[in-house]
């Protein structure tokens, strides 16, 4: 009633009229009156729809309803987490010692470096850790970008470790793989503490009688099946691309020993760059599939192929 | 299609390659690659669907359905196409996948943002296995009337990890009406003053054929030996017979103001909402009654049902009740000229209005009670809802009413029965109240 609409003011319609009825001031309040068939702001139910970052995360930043207990699967994504946490935490101090990071740069001290390096590792294991206990978005998306800031560094191109208990410096292989490794495990660990917060929602949901699942079992066997196995291609995939370097040789080597010979001691293709090149070109063939449909394609031939 | 997530890990992803690059990280570059390997492998084959990538709904649609949702059709059936406010709607979504592949798929019929799901959901995460169907139920409570649609059912299917989705909207829609409800009315004290030539059920205090008593006169010639009053004969020594009240059929004019500040105050409870409740109320009852009701419903235009009698003329009161929006600014002095002609003398008007933002009410009205019509306003307070929802405060709450307080009485000064209706007070209570009992 005392919502302001210059558009909608009707005063001008008691001009040159005597309104017997009303005080002086009804006539301006009446003229005030909105005059849309808007639903007020009030009445409209909140929708909720989710920010970029409760996207990414998988669940609310600030969570605005309290989750639920949790239930079995989202205790063991839970679990699953923890474990990943710590591995995770483990791998990161390895595969990133305190020479050419930032700390390092700007304090010019390796013990301070290192512990910065140490305290960003523990920060990021430690917010992760209550985050995911407490299903707390805001814990977890800090704990993410810790783990990245942890891993920047102006390092060289060759992967070296802060401290190499298992005697991997000297393999090149062993070396790229655990950094493959580490890379997988980062990626559960996004997907995992998303998970426990999506699954901590659906189990709301579905308690709460806002979402009604068909056989749960099913469904959520296929995001544990997908749990296992998309790592495990992930590592595969990510091993083969990035052996660029020890596969190009050899495709080489079919016409020229000497040439592959040469390759595979060159030290341009060994470097981050020819990495990185190799890398390019297979994500150009990629991004060439995209381009002409396949999955759309693949997806066509397996409908048809169930027909 | 890319979801919020999948396109920010594609971007994290970019930006690590980049800075790998620059910083000559191979860490980074590897950390990029393995990321582009996990959303590449979701993309291809990841046709399956588990939670939204949000846990949410499926709220936004792009319209990208892809080949994996053009298999799946949808059919629903609602248990019935008409129900009052207050009432329960059964909503049967079938779902049909006439591929071979089963699928596992997010789906959420969409029903009116004011229902509420009493039973079931809406919202189904269902696996559907190769050429099978089934069937999804649903209860909604439906608490204000209006015309309404169910549907479109949209359809989601992506991988388990949220990174990749497909969506379609399946343009499936029920329509539905849902009446104002009523209140069962045992009096409502209004009756009128004229004759008409059919008999009824009501009394217009004149003597003719009719069932209550009215009063005693002397024996005419012709008059029946069966309303001979013989006490009265042995108590006077004179032949008297008793009179009995005429029964009629009367004319009853609802006038139902829906002009946009009519809906002032929260969805639920505002001017619009009671007056139409008590339009359909008074309607039933007087219609029971063997009456004939017109209603007139005015708002941006003048929509009016013609009098008459009978069941059907209820639902299409009903009808005209559940579509009436609150939009427009007709004075009613407009209306009340344009009906004028057409009414009959002394036919009783019930006027339903918050009285608000129309100058002309006096003058209509009293050239109502000008030409001898029984008026009765029942006027559901605007300023109660208001202050009740707390959209003004009291200082300008106790202004208003004071100016509200002084047109009710103008016009009760008129000889129209009016009563300032009150959230909380019943239809047949401010009824009572109108009519001065």
């Amino acid at each position: 009633m005392t919502v302001s609409r210059p558009s909608s003011d009707t005063s001008h319609l008691y001009d040159g009229k005597t309104v017997r009825s009303s005080a002086p001031s009804r006539k301006k309040a009446a003229g005030q009156i909105g005059s849309g068939s808007d639903i007020p702001t009030d009445a409209i139910p909140q929708v909720e729809i989710p920010s970029f970052i409760e996207s990414l995360l998988g669940g609310p930043l600030v969570p605005k309803t309290k989750f639920l207990p949790p239930d079995k699967m989202v205790q063991n994504l839970q679990l699953g987490v923890y474990g990943i946490l710590v591995a995770l935490a483990l791998l990161t101090y390895m595969i990133s010692p305190a020479e050419g990071t930032m700390w390092y740069m700007f304090t010019g001290s390796l013990t301070i470096a290192t512990v910065f390096q140490l305290i960003l590792i523990v920060g990021a294991t430690g917010t992760g850790f209550w985050g995911t206990f407490q299903r707390d978005g805001r814990f977890l998306l800090v704990s993410n970008l810790l783990f990245i800031l942890a891993i920047l560094r102006f390092a060289s191109s060759k992967v070296t470790l802060s401290n190499d208990v298992l005697q991997l410096q000297d393999n090149p292989f062993m070396l790229s793989a655990l950094v493959v490794v580490y890379a997988v495990m980062l990626i559960m660990y996004f997907e995992l503490t998303n998970g426990v917060l999506r699954y901590s929602m659906l189990d709301t949901s579905i308690r709460t009688n806002e979402v009604y699942v068909m056989n749960p079992k099913k469904i959520v066997g296929k995001y544990h099946r997908s749990l296992l196995i998309n790592p495990i291609i992930a590592t595969i995939l990510a091993t083969i691309v990035l052996s660029a370097n020890t596969i190009l040789p050899w495709f080489v080597g079919i016409l020229s020993q000497d040439t592959a010979l040469r390759m595979e001691e060159s030290v341009e293709l060994i470097s981050v760059y020819g990495v990185a090149l190799g890398t390019f070109f297979v994500f150009c063939v990629v991004g060439g599939l995209f381009a002409l449909n396949l999955p759309t394609h693949l997806q066509n031939y397996r409908e048809k192929r169930a027909e | 299609m890319w979801s919020r997530k999948s396109a920010m890990l594609g971007s994290l992803a970019i930006a690590m390659y980049l800075l790998g690059l620059t910083l000559r990280n191979s860490q980074l570059v590897t950390i990029a690659v393995v990321i582009f390997v996990f959303l590449t492998w979701a993309a291809l084959f990841g046709g399956h669907a588990d939670v939204a990538a949000t846990g949410r709904r499926a709220d936004e649609w792009s319209g990208e359905e892809g080949v994996a949702l053009s298999s799946v059709s949808a059919m629903r059936k609602l248990s019935s196409a008409r129900i009052f406010e207050d009432g329960e709607l059964n909503i049967t979504l079938r779902m049909q996948n006439h591929s071979s592949l089963p699928k596992i798929l997010e789906v959420r019929d969409r029903v009116p943002e004011v229902m509420r799901i009493k039973d079931g959901a809406n919202y189904i995460l269902m696996e559907l296995g190769p050429r099978r169907e089934t069937f999804i139920e649903y209860t909604v409570e439906c608490p204000l009337r209006g015309f309404y649609s169910v549907g479109p059912v949209a359809v989601r299917i992506q991988d388990p990890f949220g990174l990749f989705h497909k969506e379609k909207e399946l343009h499936v829609y029920n329509d539905f009406l849902v009446f104002p409800k009523m209140e069962d009315l045992k009096e409502t004290f209004v009756k009128s003053r004229v004759p008409k030539i059919f008999t009824g059920a009501v009394n217009i205090r004149q003597p003719g054929p009719g069932s209550e008593f009215y009063s005693l006169r002397e024996y005419f010639e012709g008059d029946s030996f069966r309303a001979i009053n013989w006490s009265a004969y042995a108590r006077s020594g004179k032949l008297m017979v008793n009179e009995r009240e005429r029964d009629a059929v009367s004319d009853i004019i609802i006038i139902v103001d829906s002009r946009s500040v009519a809906e002032t105050g929260p969805v639920s409870r505002n001017a619009l909402v009671y007056s139409t409740r008590a339009a359909a109320s008074l309607a039933k009852y007087f219609l029971g009654r063997r009456d004939s009701v017109g209603v007139i419903v005015y708002g941006e235009e003048v929509v009016s049902v013609d009098r008459d009698t009978g069941k059907k003329q209820l639902y299409v009161i009903l009808t005209k009740l559940a579509g009436a929006v609150a939009r427009g600014n007709i004075p009613l002095q407009v209306v009340v000229n344009r009906i004028l002609p057409h009414i009959n003398k002394g036919s009783p008007i019930i006027f339903l209005s918050n009285l608000e933002d129309d100058p002309t009410i006096v003058n209509a009205l009293r050239d109502f009670r000008a030409r001898d019509f029984d008026v009765t306003v029942l006027t559901p307070s605007s300023l109660e809802f208001e202050f009740d929802a707390r959209r003004i405060d009291r200082t300008g709450y106790e202004v208003m009413k004071t100016e509200r307080d002084v047109l009710i009485s103008e016009l009760r000064s008129l000889g129209v029965n009016i009563m300032d209706w009150e959230p909380d007070m019943l239809l047949s209570t401010a009824l009572a109240g109108a009519r001065g009992f």
